[in-house]
């Protein structure tokens, strides 16, 4: 297998690529606010101190991240 | 493989997929974590007869969401890895292209009646897709010649 063969440039015109592209801006979106959040709790920030850098609510952000979130 | 009834092999094969859709970051079982998941076990089947290791795979599928950034304009070296949470409580939803693979390999595995159902099964199903389904842009991006992996699938379950 040749992987970088792979590496040539799809294009962009091509529906499949942008949509696969969303995908992976969210999935990277999600991992660094996973990543940051944990970062911020370790540091002794408040979910409200997170819930303003995110420009979300602390209950939301509790509910997420916190014991018994979702992950 | 052999040895394993009809529901463990479904069961293990929609774990499998789940444990990649956890591990990529995505809500959804999709096609392409059902392949990458047949290569769980390098001597199921399946992954005998592609050929291919599991971290190739996964690397490729990487490849294609990176090449995909590129083309839209955002350039990054790698996708991070996310915290890694415990083990799933329960399966996420199957899109509705895995759902209809799924179905089909059911169905596949039933003509012959003798209730046996492997990992051949699930890939050859993955086999009929075309793209833009993700198992069939990871397949094309391994270099899997439908027919020839076909072929390999007959000459083993024979």
């Amino acid at each position: 297998m040749d992987l970088n063969e792979l590496a040539a440039t799809p294009d962009p015109q091509d529906p499949a690529v942008g949509l696969r592209a969303v995908g992976a801006l969210r999935r990277l979106a999600e991992g660094l606010e996973a990543r940051s959040v944990q970062l911020a709790r370790d540091r002794g920030w408040s979910w409200e101190q997170i819930g303003d850098a995110l420009g979300v609510s602390r209950q939301s952000v509790h509910a997420k991240y916190g014991k018994g979130g979702t992950r | 493989m052999t040895g394993r009834s009809a529901g463990e092999t479904l069961r293990m094969v929609l774990r499998s997929a789940d444990e990649e859709a956890r591990r990529r970051g995505d809500r959804r079982v999709g096609t392409d974590h059902l392949l990458l998941g047949l290569l769980h076990e390098s001597d199921s089947p399946a992954a005998r007869a592609l050929g291919v290791s599991l971290e190739d795979a996964r690397m490729a599928s990487e490849t294609l969401d990176l090449a995909a950034l590129a083309a839209v304009g955002v350039g990054i070296g790698a996708v991070g890895r996310r915290p890694t949470s415990g083990p799933a409580r329960r399966l996420l939803p199957l899109s509705s292209g895995a759902r209809a693979v799924v179905k089909r390999a059911v169905d596949e595995a039933r003509p012959h009646r003798t209730g046996r159902l492997d990992t051949g099964h699930f890939l050859t199903a993955l086999l009929s897709l075309d793209r833009p389904y993700p198992a069939a842009e990871l397949l094309h991006a391994l270099g899997a010649e439908p027919a020839l992996v076909r072929d390999r699938l007959a000459r083993l379950s024979g």
